[in-house]
């Protein structure tokens, strides 16, 4: 049984991110990979430690503050999760809440959960359209499409990025880096949903999230044809070859 | 100054006809050079409007609202400038008066009703002044384009303080725009829909306003009608759905018609019974607003209900089609409030369906696509025994196929079809009772084009079959 943590989805709900979930669910009960999606939000008791996969998506900017507060509570239970290999997805508002802090344009710096070494600046210009980036699926190059909306810069510390851009603006549209990827926790800017047309990331995912548990399994199969002409008419579109 | 305005009709009306020689519609074009040439042409054509203008924004129901509106004034026998849909931001509008003047700078016309983009708001008031502004409802609507509906809000409030000859007419059930009483200081109107047998204690649907937008704290719901439209309160501050002017109840539907029964300031309008033609709580809600607006400029109640009972939908706003002996539907989804709703009336109408969906992600679709993940097909996987056959086109018609096999459609039943005339032939063409068409705001056009085209060849070659029996 995987264990997967939707973080609150009533109010992390925006540009359907809650298709990652519904991607994640899904792929697993196809699979008859038995899966509980556990709902959490503000005030709510939550124990990392029993969850195998957590979903953050992000919200604007009042829920973005609500989340932080509430989060921050439950900080040093979440890093030693992650320490320890728990799997979590974190988009957009959810990836910038996981860094140091956010510095806005009158230079406060609102503080993150500073799990991963990284933090974002407010920019003046906001970084909007679709994307490609390039990363590496069991050792293998590919290529993963959004949907970039984010007005914040992210810049890396001592994290590795989740994949290079290919077509896009990335976390920063200055150093060719998207998102971010510590043990186990994958952070990005892309929206589309990620999960639903990128099945191979989510795969990776599940397969994690078994490791967690301690099943060390190969996943069967699916008829992915669906998945691969959506994700291969965005990459046509732009020019980009399908890997 | 005078021979200024003209120069800039000129130009504009110029631009029109040659615009149009070349094939575009020339909506914006002649408003953009009219005040390139003379900024205050707007300002200056609207001074001229003989009674009141009336601006009606906010996400959804814009157009059917302004062409209720701009029915009951023209049943009423005034004269009215209205602005077509897709032309609603300022260079649109400016467009319409323009090609409603004369060239001296000429307008003749008692009543303007103007449905405006929510972004365009700031402009629009301050060249309008209007007497009304009709606030609809605010959802999640092309978020790439318009940020997070919050800033919305905000931009669309500032500009209405100071807008002091402005009353304001408000939907009660949404407190996204019920805050507007307060926050703008503005004389305002509600209208809403009662509680009834059909409204839930719960809502599954994704929603926004989960928050008092005074004080923060979670607003508490005794029920809802659709996404955030219901009966709220705030447990800290006192917000609360204000008790509207204008309230429908629902009675039912016969013969096409849904009617419902009004009541103003608590009792019930003689002879008020409000008929109209169009499925969806969403339509009563425009019917509303309309109702509202046209009785505050002070048309009598008859007249209202009598030009509501009459207003057929315009394109791809439910709009029906016999194809054969068979019925279809055209439905225009800019958003996932819309598109629910567009849904729920499929699933509730009786019979089998075939359905076609044409999703594109150009400037005016979203070039997102995401927002699709927050519309609940699921109702459809959930009970697809009577949906046959899913059609998807348009730019992003692997995305619209993706969607619907992670709802829960059986793959088997959905195709990917970007030639878009051979998709809706099948559509229509398939074995089900009725086919439901939805499309994105750059599809509707082509899409409305190809179900008429593809109407009249069919009525057509009925009439020739008989003519042969």
């Amino acid at each position: 049984m995987i264990r997967a943590c939707h973080l609150y989805p009533d109010l992390l709900n925006l540009y359907g991110d809650r298709g990652n979930v519904m991607a994640f669910q899904k792929r697993c009960q196809w699979r008859n990979i038995p899966i509980q999606i556990i709902n959490k939000s503000l005030g709510d008791t939550m124990d990392f430690s029993n969850y195998d996969f957590v979903f953050l998506g992000g919200g604007s900017d009042r829920e973005q503050k609500l989340i932080a507060a509430d989060l921050m509570k439950r900080r040093d239970q979440f890093e030693k999760a992650v320490e320890n290999g728990l799997v979590v997805l974190a988009i957009c508002g959810g990836y910038q809440l996981l860094g140091r802090y956010y510095a806005t344009g009158d230079g406060r710096h609102i503080p993150g959960l500073a799990i991963l070494d990284l933090y974002t600046r407010a920019g003046s210009a906001r970084l909007v359209g679709n994307a490609v980036i390039e990363m590496k699926q069991a050792g293998a190059p590919v290529k993963v499409v959004g949907f970039e909306n984010h007005s914040g810069h992210t810049f890396l510390g001592g994290v590795k990025p989740l994949g290079k851009v290919l077509y896009g603006k990335g976390n920063n549209g200055r150093d060719g880096l998207e998102g971010a990827r510590y043990k186990n926790v994958f952070c990005s800017y892309l929206h589309g949903p990620l999960l639903p047309k990128n099945a191979g990331f989510t795969d990776t995912l599940i397969r994690l999230s078994l490791r967690r548990r301690g099943i060390d399994q190969d996943l069967k199969p699916l008829d992915d044809i669906f998945e691969e002409r959506a994700r291969t008419a965005l990459l046509g579109r732009l020019g980009l070859k399908a890997n | 100054m005078k021979l200024r305005l003209t120069s800039a009709i000129f130009a504009g009306r110029s631009a029109a006809k040659l615009s149009r020689t070349c094939g575009y519609d020339g909506s914006s074009l002649p408003g953009m050079l009219a005040r390139v040439f003379y900024p205050p042409a707007l300002k200056e054509l609207a001074a001229q409007v003989r009674r009141d203008i009336i601006v009606v924004s906010g996400t959804n129901g814009k157009t059917t609202t302004a062409n209720m509106i701009a029915g009951v004034l023209l049943e009423a026998g005034f004269k009215v400038i209205s602005n077509r849909e897709g032309a609603n931001m300022i260079s649109g509008i400016t467009t319409s008066f323009i090609m409603s003047s004369v060239i001296s700078g000429k307008i003749d016309c008692d009543y303007a009703v103007i449905e405006a983009d929510e972004a365009s708001i700031p402009d629009v008031l301050n060249n309008l002044s209007p007497r009304v502004v009709v606030l609809t409802n605010f959802f999640r609507d092309q978020l790439d384009r318009y940020w997070e509906m919050e800033k919305v809000i905000g931009v669309i409030r500032d500009s209405l303080r100071g807008q002091n000859q402005a009353t304001l007419v408000l939907n009660a059930d949404d407190p996204l725009v019920a805050q507007f009483q307060d926050t703008t200081g503005l004389h305002s109107h509600f209208f809403g829909l009662a509680g009834n047998e059909n409204t839930s204690k719960v809502n599954t649907q994704t929603r926004e306003a989960k928050f008092c937008p005074f004080c923060g704290s979670a607003l508490v719901y005794d029920y809802f009608h659709y996404g955030q439209l219901g009966a709220y309160s705030c447990p800290d501050c006192g917000f609360k759905r204000p008790s509207p002017q204008v309230e429908a109840i629902p009675l039912g539907m016969a013969d096409g018609l849904s009617s419902f029964r009004l009541t103003c300031q608590g009792e019930t309008v003689p002879r008020g019974i409000m008929e109209i033609q169009t499925q969806g709580l969403h339509n009563l809600y425009n019917a509303l607003a309309a109702f509202t607006a046209s009785k505050l400029v002070g048309i009598d109640v008859q007249t209202i209900l009598s030009s509501l009972k009459k207003y057929r939908p315009a394109i791809g706003r439910a709009e029906k089609f016999k194809y054969g002996n068979k019925q279809a539907y055209l439905n225009l989804v800019k958003n996932p409030a819309g598109f629910n709703q567009g849904l729920r009336t499929l699933c509730e109408a009786r019979g089998t369906k075939d359905v076609f969906i044409a999703l594109n992600d150009n400037f005016a679709d979203s070039r997102d696509v995401s927002w699709i993940w927050d519309v609940d097909f699921e109702m459809l996987g959930a009970d697809h025994k009577h949906l046959k056959h899913f059609l998807c086109s348009g730019l992003r018609g692997e995305d619209m196929a993706l969607r619907l096999k992670y709802a829960g459609v059986p793959a088997e039943k959905i195709a990917v079809n970007k030639d878009m005339r051979r998709a809706i032939k099948a559509a229509l063409g398939g074995k089900a009772g009725a086919t439901y068409i939805f499309a994105t705001y750059t599809a509707l056009r082509p899409v409305h084009k190809i179900v008429k085209s593809l109407v009249e060849k069919r009525d057509a070659n009925d009439q020739g079959m008989s003519s042969v029996s």
